[in-house]
């Protein structure tokens, strides 16, 4: 009996899904007819997107191969994984990697933490216009661009800079530091930088979300004897972690990202070994030098990884914080 | 009784932490904005008297000599003209097309949509890296133009999805019933759609034009010869680059005017007309961006 009623169902299914599907064919024919021009933009918007986002997803392919611009790929030699493996033979590999997570490092920990601290030192100042200033302020920097920052950072950072005077008027210093030209302080420097320019803004989304939390929780903190950092720790702080978490996901995913720009405009010969990262050397080694293969195989292995990371933080996260971004 | 002296101990603490609060405040908000302030002062000082250092908060020997150099010998009027122009072009085009096909996206009728919205999407997962990109837009003649600073980002899929998810708030009795009167799809866009969407367009165009005044390296690598440089360009140049140096120094040797100039002060100039405009712009449209934040967080 059981049997039958599971047949009778599918059947009805199936007469259900020909309805569909019949409805839906006079749909199209009459939708082509009445939404003509939305169609024909989707079908440009369509074309617009495989040329300038699926050609060169596609284009990863020569990673593959030993090909050289003008060739065409049937004429080219298949080479499997040897342009991947020669990057990990390469004595710059050892060096970029190094480069690439330790200044990713300093931004997920010191990087990340700076404008969660910030917003929530903001978000203890009672005087509201005091407040919107700081706020407006405080994003200034990311408005401008790197070309502008590594300008300033010549200025500030050169030895007749403010920063040495400075310190040589408070008797720190004998004599003016050229900083930028310094290898030992460049990650410092960089992560300083970076922290300059993108504090203020990160510190947003936190703000926002520290706007969420439910009021009524801190009302009944206070008859619970909490005082004003109890009430940071036990109810703010727990109020913001989803955010918090959703953003390190996505900050690992990105820590193969250790900027780009920043490198290529502040750094010098003298602090190349400690500035080069896999973008940087992908944009090197890939376009200036025009080892277009091997350049193109160190950016999908960067990708790949990168995504690997994401999925992973996510799955631990998921299991641990029973967290999830997707 | 217990209770009330626990409670002026804590708001003692409380108030010596605002007082560090604040103090932690104001220096912080100094150490945002004197990098500028400095960039201001060099730029009108004297370049012969920069170099002995010392320059804090004021400019020693006022000068205008730096701005009009910039403006003259430096052809800035025309990288002010290119600047301006991928502002606007790239701006217009990028949000008039996400936002027609976030529409498309959004007409439940539209059989398609589904379809669109799934290959956009994609787009935002997985890129093509720098050097596919690269090689296809010198396949595709994109170098040497202007076309390769507004085409390669007509449509950004985040942007459609936010505006898409903002049209997605607006009651549909309102699009039906311009369609019941016999509009047209892009009409109903275009008359009813679109200017309801302003407060999402507005936080989007903020963020799309800060980026293109911002961008240099796709100038740097597709149109090397300079004839589309933009200002950041002009700047970077002035950075890194010694030609700019060295043809200050020829004038200098020409012009009896200029020999109070350093690159160091032409620099400063540079700067302070590539960030000046920003400065001015961005405070105004600061609700703008934070409700795009926060659209942008929720969705994602």
């Amino acid at each position: 009996m059981a049997f039958g009623r599971k047949h009778a169902v599918v059947s009805q299914e199936e007469a259900s899904r020909y309805v569909k599907y019949e409805k839906k064919k006079g749909a199209l024919a009459k939708s082509l007819r009445t939404q003509k021009e939305i169609w024909i933009i989707s079908f440009l918007a369509l074309a617009w997107v495989i040329l300038f986002c699926y050609v060169p997803m596609a284009g990863n392919i020569i990673a593959f191969y030993q090909w050289f611009p003008g060739q065409s790929l049937a004429n080219s030699k298949f080479v499997g994984l040897d342009n991947f493996t020669r990057f990990f033979k390469l004595p710059a590999f050892k060096t970029v990697m190094r480069n690439t997570l330790v200044i990713s490092g300093l931004s997920l920990t010191v990087g990340f933490m700076a404008p969660i601290i910030f917003a929530l030192l903001l978000n203890e100042i009672q005087n509201r216009l005091f407040k919107k200033v700081v706020q407006t302020i405080s994003y200034l920097p990311y408005f401008v661009s790197w070309v502008v920052v590594a300008s300033i950072m010549l200025f500030l950072l050169g030895t007749e800079g403010a920063i040495n005077q400075f310190l040589m008027w408070i008797g720190f210093l004998d004599k003016p530091i050229n900083y930028l030209s310094r290898a030992d302080m460049f990650w410092g420097i960089l992560t300083t930088a970076n922290i300059w320019k993108g504090l203020g803004w990160s510190a947003i989304i936190y703000i926002s979300a520290i706007t969420g939390v439910d009021q009524e929780l801190y009302q009944a903190g206070a008859v619970d004897g909490l005082g004003r950092f109890g009430k940071v720790w036990h109810i703010t702080i727990p109020g913001i972690l989803p955010t918090i978490v959703v953003l390190f996901i996505l900050g690992i995913g990105g820590i193969l990202n250790a900027g780009f720009e920043q490198q290529l405009l502040i750094g010098t010969a003298s602090t190349q070994k400690v500035y080069e990262v896999i973008d940087t050397y992908v944009y090197k080694y890939g376009i200036q030098q025009g080892n277009y293969t091997f350049g193109t195989a160190v950016g999908l292995m960067k990708s790949i990884f990168g995504f690997f990371l994401v999925w992973l933080t996510n799955y631990i996260s998921g299991k641990v914080l029973d967290l999830r971004i997707f | 009784m217990a209770s009330k002296k626990s409670h002026i101990r804590q708001s003692l603490g409380s108030r010596i932490f605002d007082v560090f609060l604040y103090l932690f405040m104001i220096l912080f908000a100094f150490a945002m904005v004197y990098p500028f302030w400095n960039q201001l002062i060099i730029s009108f000082n004297e370049g012969s008297d920069t170099v002995y250092g010392g320059l804090t908060f004021w400019p020693r020997k006022f000068t205008i000599d730096n701005y009009t150099y910039v403006f003259r010998r430096m052809n800035l009027p025309k990288g002010v003209f290119m600047s301006v122009m991928r502002v606007v072009v790239g701006t217009f085009t990028s949000l008039f097309c996400t936002s027609m096909l976030a529409y498309i996206v959004s007409i439940k009728t539209f059989a398609g949509r589904k379809f669109i919205r799934i290959v956009f999407l994609i787009t935002m997962y997985f890129g093509g890296g720098m050097i596919p990109t690269y090689l296809l837009f010198v396949n595709l003649h994109l170098t040497e133009s202007f076309t390769v600073y507004w085409l390669p980002g007509l449509i950004s899929a985040y942007n459609m999805i936010l505006i898409s998810s903002y049209m997605q708030g607006i009651p549909d009795s309102l699009a039906e019933s311009a369609r019941m009167d016999g509009a047209s799809e892009l009409r109903t866009f275009f008359r009813i759609i679109l200017p309801l969407c302003k407060p999402v367009l507005a936080a989007l165009a903020i963020m799309v034009a800060v980026g293109h005044w911002n961008s240099w390296f796709d100038v740097y690598i597709y149109n090397p010869s300079g004839d589309y440089d933009t200002l950041q360009m002009y700047l970077r140049k002035i950075l890194l680059n010694a030609e700019a140096a060295q043809k200050l120094q020829n004038d200098q040797k020409k012009y009896e005017a200029m020999r109070h100039l350093t690159p160091t002060s032409v620099r400063a100039a540079t700067t302070m007309i590539v960030t000046i405009p920003i400065v001015m712009v961005y405070p105004f449209f600061q609700k703008y961006f934070i409700s795009g934040i926060t659209i942008g967080a929720v969705k994602g």
